[in-house]
């Protein structure tokens, strides 16, 4: 395919340069924000925003003294622009009543929640956010479960699908504003307990297929009675029931999804699936996919380009402990954090276990790094959720978030309401290994919550990653990163003419001069039953100077930029750089 | 019997850790009465390092792990020199997942007793979770006794792995199986080093022992540890004991476990589901039925119970109650694989091939992993004469080779022959021959062979 070569074109479609044109400048105050508009040495790295900014939102999960397993799992987020303003949208994904089926058609519903970002004088921004749900269209009321996003009908405006309790909903983005409900139409089905998904071009059409992932046969009329160490009612483990497939549903580019399940081989390996991400794990050029299943081992579905996969989990070394037992797999955070060219995985599990680092050695063998790393003792009393890899402090390596919450009784909370509350956690990546620098996050990490979802992305435009938290039974959290401004960035938005417009996939690094280069992969994927912002987000130290950048593009052929500015957002248009480049 | 909202503590002196406190109040009876009656003994005994000890191990009994952990240092502080407290308090540390503190605390331990060989695994195992690799490996290498050489090995590795030294660490896992070929943890270690090295057949044969043995572990005799683990005797206790002797194939001792635990608690429901499946082993209907009537009654698990009941009824040869039963056990939980299949077999029984074949499909559908579901699916799709369906369905059989293939390919030699395919259907039969015979199934074998001579 020849590409045609074009100057390069600079955030032309995001709000947020400043009038002048020239690099972004962080506002001079924000209301959220002590009146310096910095961060002194003793102020915490995050504030949790949620209400101040109308994030007004808090799941249900409908518990009934039943102990039904879905109470406890949901549910999720995701960050989307879905009216593409250039601003950061949150969907929050809401449970309701368990007993009242697949469909209700009262109570609490899904919500959207637009962002309405405004500049004011002095680059002075406000940060609000507005309830759009009804209005969208999106007012589901399934048992819901999480979120993912992608571009399925390549018209230019990200589509949502809702995972529940025995449904999958498929919205399309009528890029109006509006959203309708196509799962029928696209012929989608998945009757089972659906948790985490993902859109992935498995087959490089240019068509995003779908993977999403199944947990348990649980259903209420199953429900066991189990127990904890000392007898009283609890949860039961996902061992009380089986573990039912994932699907995959190939995307005919015509609307219309076929389910691809057994033809793919995914039907021939399974586990209780509740983590999705996807990368090219043995670095062929073909997306591969990683599933975190609880209680069963993990798999890594290698794609062999024939539309088929074959799991090679615990050939390489990623589906299990160093004592070959399977853990509690929930959340999965895929980067390359240790800057080698090549993606890790980094796993939340139950107490007791620790969390997984994954370190690839670029071939899509794993070494469980976990204890060299410095992140086994400190996860060892949590059960991790929601997570991903972001540089929150901009210094060129991948940090670490995890939303905790547990799922059985904590014995400290024992007798009290929802005695299953955790704090989250914040890990500093010090040069490949992990400090832990929670209590440096400020309240919002010293508060303890059901922690679940976990969704990231520059919400407010000021050249940092945030984060949306979701809590079981429990309000939304907004994290908004305040750390200290003196590292330099920079956001890439990638787009493609025709197919696959929002590049999902791509594999992009930013090059610079004396410095290894830092690799990042389009995807909303990752975390647990969330979705994050598909614009790629790089810190850079205290080094503005980007030597080039360097996109793979989803179907394997690579193109160069220079000349980039840093703390601004870039959109990279395919065929405006230099075509064949290497790096 | 009065109990405090919380267990009063004993008050910390002279650098004494206090006991700690326990939220008695809001434990179910069974819990609440065993630490109740030692935490009483250890508050009125509060200098006793023996009193505070026992108590520290009724709480690590019923996996009050930090609680345990604080008593176990009150009982440490009392009595230095005892060997005890902090060999369980550091088995305490390692379930809390602080294998850096357990290794400290198993360090002072074998300083009092040093050829207790549980601790020096157990040292040398918290060393290397701790990520002291040269520590570990001094640990293990300095255990010669016979009983600990295949943690030993197994130990020594994971470290030559965790150092890149594959040759060596093969060497090492060779040697952890070799000792104890039920050794899954090794055999998943072997695997791992075997790709390291390219050797990604002899990998993947290794992960086939790793997924048959599973968790098994070479255990070393431990009565320390053991004084806490008989502790209990409580009605969940004894339950879980029974599922244990029912996994290792004691029918007898489980079912009597079984019993006890009912005794001890009535309103168990589980017992008496699991019960239904325990009596059919033991061929004695009337007390299956007993219990699946119970288990119903109770409402718990019932679609496992119907499964069960299913089964028993099965053995019996009572097939269209058996029917019954799996298409109850459906109705509660539509996803039950086992109950489509053997639903299917019992219309298969019927000659209702169709609905049968349609079971059998529905299985493959919930669980697509449930071989016999295919197979069966596979032979039903024969018998209607659909022998193209039926060769879609039964190459999906055609891996992994195991014990269990020889019949799926024979089948899918049938297959093929039935649609024409001499060639493959020869093909086939030839494979599943060889097959049979390297797993000694000599009358497949022969019988394949029959099938072999009258196609050529």
């Amino acid at each position: 395919m020849s590409l045609r070569v074009f100057p390069v074109v600079l955030a032309c479609a995001l709000l947020i340069l400043p009038p002048e044109g020239g690099s972004h400048k962080f506002p001079e105050s924000n209301p959220w924000l002590p009146p310096s508009g910095g961060r002194s040495a003793a102020s915490p790295l995050f504030v949790e925003s949620a209400a101040a900014t109308g994030l007004d939102f808090t799941h249900v999960n409908g518990a009934t003294g039943q102990y039904y397993m879905a109470e406890q799992m949901g549910a999720g987020v995701a960050l989307f622009d879905y009216d593409n303003d250039g601003d950061l949208d949150v969907f929050l994904v809401q449970g309701g009543p368990f007993d009242a089926g697949a469909r209700r058609t009262t109570g609490p519903t899904c919500k959207l929640f637009r962002n309405d970002l405004t500049d004011g004088p002095n680059g002075k921004r406000t940060l609000h956010f507005t309830d759009v749900t009804e209005r969208a269209g999106l007012a589901l009321r399934t048992y819901g479960m999480g979120a993912a996003v992608g571009d399925y009908n390549n018209d230019g405006y990200l589509d949502l699908l809702v995972t529940s309790f025995g449904a999958i909903t498929l919205y399309r983005n009528n890029g109006n504003g509006t959203f309708t409900d196509v799962t029928s139409a696209a012929g989608l089905s998945d009757p089972l307990w659906s948790t985490s998904a993902a859109f992935v071009d498995y087959d490089r059409d240019g068509h995003l297929d779908l993977f999403v992932a199944n947990y348990l046969d649980f259903s209420p009329a199953s429900n066991k009675v189990c127990h904890d160490a000392v007898g009283a009612r609890d949860y039961c483990s996902p061992r009380a029931y089986r573990p039912v497939p994932a699907r995959l549903f190939h995307n005919d580019g015509n609307g219309r999804f076929t389910d691809v399940t057994e033809p793919s081989g995914i039907a021939r390996a399974f586990g209780a699936g509740l983590g999705v991400a996807t990368g090219d794990y043995d670095g062929d050029g073909w997306p591969d996919v990683y599933v975190a299943n609880d209680a069963t081992p993990n798999q890594l579905w290698i794609n062999h380009h024939d539309g088929t996969f074959v799991d090679e989990g615990l050939l390489s070394g990623a589906a299990v402990n160093a004592a070959g037992n399977p853990e509690g797999s929930m959340g999965i955070a895929s980067g390359d954090f240790n800057r080698d060219g090549s993606e890790d995985l980094f796993v939340t599990n139950i107490i007791g276990e620790t969390f997984a680092l994954y370190v690839n050695d670029g071939h899509g063998n794993f070494e469980d790094a976990r204890t060299k790393a410095g992140l086994a003792a400190p996860t060892a009393a949590f059960t991790g959720f929601g997570t991903d890899w972001f540089d929150f402090d901009n210094d060129g390596w991948l940090d670490l978030f995890v939303a905790n919450g547990a799922v059985n009784i904590i014995d400290a909370q024992r007798g009290q309401p929802a005695p299953f509350r955790m704090k989250n956690l914040l890990f500093r990546n010090v040069g490949g290994r992990f400090q832990d620098a929670s209590a440096e996050g400020g309240p919002a990490f010293a508060r303890a919550e059901i922690g679940r979802g976990a969704a990231f992305g520059d919400i407010d435009n000021d050249g940092d990653v945030d984060v949306v938290v979701t809590n079981n039974g429990g309000p939304v959290r907004l994290l908004l990163n305040q750390a200290p401004r003196s590292n330099h960035w920079l956001a890439l938005k990638l787009e493609q003419p025709e197919k696959n417009r929002f590049a999902s996939g791509a594999w992009v690094g930013v090059e610079r001069t004396g410095e290894p280069t830092l690799w990042r992969r389009v995807r909303t994927d990752g975390s647990y039953l969330s979705a994050s912002d598909v614009r790629l987000h790089f810190g850079l130290g205290d080094s503005p100077t980007v030597t080039a950048v360097v996109v793979q593009w989803p179907d394997g052929t690579r193109e160069r930029w220079t000349s980039i500015k840093s703390d601004t957002v870039v959109t990279l248009k395919r065929g405006t750089g230099n075509a064949g480049a290497g790096g | 019997m009065a109990l405090a909202l919380v267990g009063t503590p004993a008050r910390a002196q002279d650098g004494v850790p206090p006991l700690p406190r326990v939220a008695l109040d809001t434990f179910p009876p069974a819990a609440r009465d065993a630490i109740a009656v030692a935490q009483r003994d250890a508050t009125a005994k509060s200098t006793d390092a023996g009193a505070v000890g026992a108590f520290a191990r009724v709480l690590q009994a019923w996996e009050q792990w930090d609680a345990a952990h604080e008593a176990y240092a009150r009982a440490q502080a009392l009595a230095p020199r005892a060997f005890e407290w902090r060999y369980l308090d550091a088995v305490v540390l390692q379930r809390l997942a602080r294998p850096a503190d357990a290794a400290a605390q198993l360090s002072q331990a074998l300083a009092i007793s040093p050829d207790y060989l549980p601790a020096r695994v157990k040292l040398a195992e918290a060393w290397l979770d701790a990520g002291e690799a040269e520590r570990s490996a001094g640990s293990f290498a300095a255990v010669s006794d016979p009983a600990a050489q295949p943690a030993a090995a197994f130990g020594l590795g994971r470290i030559a792995a965790a150092g890149g030294r594959h040759e060596e660490a093969v060497k090492q896992f060779e040697r952890a199986v070799e000792l104890f070929p039920e050794f899954g943890a090794a055999y998943y270690g072997l695997a791992q080093s075997y790709r390291a090295l390219g050797r990604r057949d002899d990998a993947r044969r290794a992960l086939e022992q790793h997924a048959r043995y599973g968790a098994r572990w070479p255990a070393v005799e431990d009565p320390v540890l053991a004084s806490v683990t008989t502790l209990r005797d409580d009605a969940g206790a004894i339950l879980q004991r029974g599922i244990k002797l029912a996994e290792s194939g004691d029918v007898e001792g489980a079912i009597t476990a079984h019993e006890t635990a009912l005794v001890r608690d009535p309103s168990l429901a589980q017992a008496h589901a699991n019960l239904i499946s325990l009596y059919g082993r033991a061929r004695n209907w009337p007390k299956a039925d007993e219990h699946y009537r119970a288990a119903v009654a109770a409402g718990v698990d019932v679609a496992s119970a119907q499964y069960d009941y299913g089964v028993v009824l099965g053995l019996q040869e009572r097939w269209s109650e058996a029917a019954e039963a799996y298409r109850k056990a459906l109705a509660v939980n539509p996803l039950h694989a086992g109950a489509h299949n053997n639903l299917g077999q019992t219309l298969e029984r019927a000659r209702d091939f169709t609905a049968a074949a349609a079971e059998y499909r529905r299985a493959v559908e919930s669980e697509p992993t449930l071989r016999i579901a295919r197979f069966n699916l596979g032979r039903m799709l024969i018998a209607l004469g659909r022998n193209e369906d039926a060769i879609v369905e039964l190459r999906k059989l055609i891996e992994p080779r195991d014990a269990e293939a020889p019949r799926y390919l024979f089948a899918l030699s049938t297959a093929h022959l039935r649609a024409g395919h001499r060639d493959e259907a020869v093909k086939w039969a030839t494979d599943a021959k060889d097959l049979a015979l390297q797993f000694g199934q000599a009358e497949l074998a022969a019988a394949i062979e029959r099938d072999l001579a009258s196609i050529r």
